[in-house]
C-alpha cells in the first residue's frame, strides 16, 4: 500500500514502480481514486495507491475514500507492506500522517517503509539531510528516492524484497481507531525541525514567482493572458498538424478507394470511413494541443495560483477557488473534472461544481466548435497579426461555457436554503516546477489517444448505422429518398426554428450518444450525397450545403449548453449517489440549449444584423 | 501588552488575528477562536498551523483574495473565513 499527504509525489512513485501511467500533476488533490497495479520488479506483488490525505482524520471526500480503504487494507492478511511517501522539501506536513500510519500499521502487523521523495530537489540545492537519523527515530527504513528521476528506486525495491521478520507479523488489530493526537503533532514538528531542510531557499524561489503571478494587478492580467494563449494555441498550434492529417486522409482515400471494385465496398470506404471517421480524426491534433497546454499548467504549479485568483469571483457564484481545478480539468473532459471535484471539502460547493463542470467546453465539443468556427469565421488576423479571429472566436465560445457554468452555479446557490456553515478555503501552494517535456508529451499523447479510442468506437458504430440508412434502399444514388432522409424529415420540424434541415437534425440526434459524433455523421451524410471521387474537406461541404451563419451560431449555442454525454451523466450519478441531479441537468440544460439556439437564430436572422 | 515596535501598522508583540498580518510580517500562533469548528482547527494543526508555530504572511493579493502564508517550508493560501479565526502574537 502506498500512502502519503497530498502532492508528495505518490502517484509518480506508483507509476515508476508499476510502469503504469496514471495522471500526475503539480497540485494537491489530483489523485481522487484508488489505483492498483502489479510491480514488474517484484513478481506477484500488487501495489495500491491511495488518494493523498493530511492525516487519518479525513475531511474531504477523497480523504474519506483514502482513509477508509487504507484501514480496510490494514485488515487484509495479504497486505504485507505500507510505503509511506513523504515530501522531503516540506517534511512537517508529511510527518504527521507518517507517524499516524506507522503506529497504526504496526498494530496491524504490517511493515512500514518511508519513501523520502523529491530528493532531486534537495540535491539541486546541495542540501543534505540525515535520513539515517530519521530512520532511527521512526524505527522504520527511510529511503531517499526521486520518483521523477528514478534515483533510489532500486534501494526501495531491495528493501521491499527483504524477508519479513517473524516478529513483525503481529495479530491484525480488530477495530482500528485513530484520534487527533497533540503528542503526534509535536513529535512531527520536532522531527521536521531536526531532520528537515532548514534552508528557506526552496520557498524563496517560489516566492519570487508568486509575487508576480499573485500580484493584485499583474496576477489577474497574467491569468487572462495564459487562458487566452491556451485557446489561441488550439488553433494556431494545431493548424499544421490538422492540415497534415487532412492531406494524409485525402491521400490515403485517393490510394485505397480506386483499389476497390466499384459499388458498395468502395462507397462504404469512401463515405463512411474516410469522410465520416476521417472528418473526426482531423480534429485530434487540437485535442492533443489542448491536453498539452492544460498539462503544462498542471505540472508547473500554476493551477493552485489560478485557484487562488479565482476564489473571490467564484465565491460570488457560490463556488470556491478549488472549483477552478475541476472546471479546467473539465475543459479536457468532464469526467475527470467531475472526479476532481472530490477534493472540494464543502459538500455544497462540490454539488455546485458538479453542475458547472459539464458546461465547460470539453474535448468532445472541440471538433464541433472547430468545424463551425472554421466554416463561418475567416482565418484572418487582427491586432497586427497577433490575434487570430478563429482563435478569438474559440476563446469567446469557451468563455461562454465558463459564464454559463457560473450562472447556473450562482442561481442554484441562491436557491439553496441549507443553513449549515460552509467549509472555509485553505489550499497548499505547491512549488513551481519546470514541466518535463518528454513526460508531458507522453501524457498528452496518452490522453488524446485515450480520447480517440473511447470516441472512435462510438463514432465508427454510428457512422456505419448512418451510412446504411443513408445508402439504402437506392444504393446511394439519391440521399433525399433514403431511409435516413425519411427519419430526418420526421424530426426536421424540431430543428426548423434553428434554420437547420434534416441532415443537421440527424447529426444532432446522433450526437446525443457523444457530441463528437456530430462531425462524423455530417461527414458520412455529405459523403453519400456528393459521392465525389476527391475528398473535399467537411468545412467546404458545409459551406456548399447552404447552412446560414445564423444557424451555425445557433448550433454553437446549442452545443455549449446541452449535456449530451452519457458517460458524464453516469459518472455524475455515481458521484452524487442518485440519478436525480444528472437527469435534471440533462433536461434543463437540453431545453436551455434548444431555446437559446432558437433565440440566437431568430435574432441573427433579422435583417439588421445582415448575418 | 508592551508595544515594542510597529510591523506595518500592527504593533509588534500585540495580539491580532492572522488575517490582519501585513505582507512580510511574522507572528506566532497562540490559539484558535472558539467559534471555529474543531475539525478545522485540527486540520490546520496537521498542516503546521499549530500553537507556538511561527507564520509569515508572504502575500496579500488585493480584492479580498485569500492571503498567502508560510509555515515551516510549506506555503498555504487561507481565506478570511479561516485566517480571521487564528489568533497570533505579532513577532516582527
Amino acid at each position: 500500500m502506498l500512502i502519503g499527504s497530498p502532492n508528495c509525489g505518490k502517484t509518480l512513485l506508483f507509476n515508476r514502480l508499476t510502469g503504469l501511467r496514471h495522471k500526475v500533476a503539480n497540485f494537491p488533490g489530483i489523485t481522487v481514486e484508488m489505483a492498483s497495479g502489479p510491480m514488474p520488479d517484484l513478481p506477484g506483488v500488487t501495489l495500491v495507491d491511495y488518494p493523498g490525505s493530511y492525516s487519518l482524520q479525513p475531511l474531504s471526500r477523497d480523504e474519506i475514500v483514502a482513509v477508509d480503504e487504507f484501514k480496510r487494507g490494514l485488515r487484509d492478511p495479504d497486505v504485507s507492506h505500507v510505503i509511506c511517501v513523504i515530501d522531503v522539501t516540506r517534511m512537517e506536513k508529511s510527518l504527521y500522517l507518517t507517524l499516524q500510519v506507522i503506529r497504526l500499521a504496526r498494530r496491524s502487523g504490517k511493515r512500514v517503509l518511508v519513501a523520502a521523495n523529491m530528493i532531486d530537489v534537495l540535491e539541486s540545492h546541495s542540501i543534505d539531510l540525515d535520513f539515517e537519523g530519521l530512520s532511527r527515530e521512526l524505527d522504520a527504513p527511510v529511503i531517499p528516492v526521486s520518483a521523477r528521476t528514478g534515483s533510489g528506486i532500486e534501494r526501495l525495491l531491495e528493501t521491499l524484497r527483504e524477508p519479513l521478520d517473524e516478529g513483525t507479523r503481529l495479530e491484525p488489530a480488530g477495530d482500528i481507531e485513530v484520534r487527533a493526537d497533540l503528542l503526534v503533532q509535536q513529535a512531527a514538528h520536532g522531527l521536521a525541525r531536526r531532520y528537515g531542510p532548514n534552508s528557506d531557499v526552496l520557498v524563496r524561489s517560489q516566492h519570487r514567482l508568486d509575487a508576480f503571478f499573485l500580484h493584485t494587478w499583474f496576477g489577474g492580467l497574467a491569468f487572462f493572458a495564459i487562458m487566452f494563449l491556451l485557446f489561441q494555441s488550439i488553433f494556431t498550434g494545431a493548424a499544421p498538424a490538422m492540415d497534415a492529417v487532412e492531406t494524409g486522409i485525402a491521400a490515403m482515400a485517393g490510394w485505397v478507394v480506386p483499389l476497390l471494385p466499384d459499388g458498395i465496398a468502395a462507397d462504404f470506404t469512401s463515405d463512411a470511413l474516410f469522410s465520416g471517421v476521417g472528418a473526426f480524426l482531423v480534429f485530434v491534433p487540437q485535442i492533443f494541443v489542448l491536453t498539452l497546454v492544460v498539462g503544462l499548467l498542471e505540472d508547473s504549479g500554476y493551477m493552485a495560483r489560478a485557484a487562488l485568483i479565482c476564489h473571490r469571483p467564484l465565491r460570488f457564484f457560490g463556488l470556491t477557488g478549488k472549483s477552478f481545478i475541476p472546471m479546467l480539468s473539465g475543459v479536457a473532459c468532464a469526467i475527470p473534472g467531475v472526479y476532481a471535484a472530490r477534493s472540494i471539502d464543502s459538500p455544497k460547493k462540490r454539488r455546485l461544481t458538479y453542475m458547472a463542470v459539464p458546461l465547460m467546453p470539453c474535448s468532445a465539443r472541440l471538433p464541433v466548435y472547430a468545424l463551425l468556427i472554421a466554416a463561418f469565421i475567416p482565418s484572418t488576423t487582427a491586432a497586427f497579426g497577433f490575434v487570430g479571429l478563429q482563435g478569438l472566436a474559440m476563446f469567446l465560445i469557451y468563455f461562454l461555457g465558463l459564464v454559463l457554468g457560473l450562472v447556473v452555479a450562482g442561481l442554484a446557490a441562491r436557491r439553496d436554503r441549507d443553513p449549515t456553515p460552509d467549509v472555509p478555503f485553505v489550499l497548499e501552494m505547491p512549488p513551481y516546477r519546470m514541466p518535463g517535456l518528454v513526460p508531458l508529451l507522453r501524457q498528452s499523447l496518452h490522453r488524446s489517444g485515450d480520447f480517440v479510442t473511447r470516441a472512435g468506437g462510438v463514432i465508427l458504430g454510428v457512422t456505419v448505422v448512418v451510412w446504411v440508412l443513408g445508402y439504402f434502399p437506392n444504393g446511394g444514388t439519391d440521399l433525399q429518398s433514403s431511409w435516413l432522409a425519411i427519419i430526418g424529415r420526421t424530426i426536421e420540424p424540431v430543428f426548423a426554428p434553428l434554420g437547420l434541415d434534416w441532415r443537421y437534425g440527424v447529426a444532432i440526434l446522433t450526437s446525443f450518444l457523444a457530441r463528437e459524433v456530430f462531425v462524423g455523421t455530417l461527414g458520412t451524410i455529405f459523403g453519400i450525397e456528393l459521392a465525389d471521387a476527391d475528398m473535399v474537406p467537411l468545412i467546404e461541404r458545409i459551406h456548399n450545403s447552404g447552412l446560414e451563419a445564423a444557424s451555425g451560431f445557433a448550433l454553437l449555442v446549442f452545443f455549449s449548453m446541452a449535456l449530451m454525454c452519457v458517460s458524464t451523466l453516469a459518472v455524475l450519478a455515481r458521484e452524487t449517489g442518485s440519478w436525480k441531479l444528472p437527469l435534471k441537468m440533462f433536461l434543463v440544460y437540453g431545453a436551455a440549449g434548444y431555446l437559446g439556439a432558437v433565440a440566437v437564430y431568430q435574432v441573427l436572422s433579422l435583417d439588421v444584423f445582415g448575418v | 501588552m508592551d508595544m515594542q515596535a510597529s510591523a506595518g501598522g500592527i504593533d509588534v508583540q500585540s495580539e491580532a488575528v492572522l488575517w490582519q498580518l501585513n505582507k512580510g510580517s511574522r507572528a506566532v500562533i497562540i490559539g484558535f477562536d472558539g467559534a471555529m469548528p474543531v475539525e478545522y482547527s485540527s486540520r490546520l494543526s496537521e498542516m503546521g498551523f499549530h500553537i507556538g508555530e511561527t507564520v509569515t504572511c508572504l502575500l496579500r493579493p488585493g480584492f479580498g483574495c485569500p492571503r498567502v502564508y508560510r509555515v515551516s517550508n510549506t506555503v498555504y493560501s487561507l481565506d478570511e473565513d479561516l485566517a480571521a479565526f487564528i489568533r497570533v502574537i505579532v513577532d516582527g
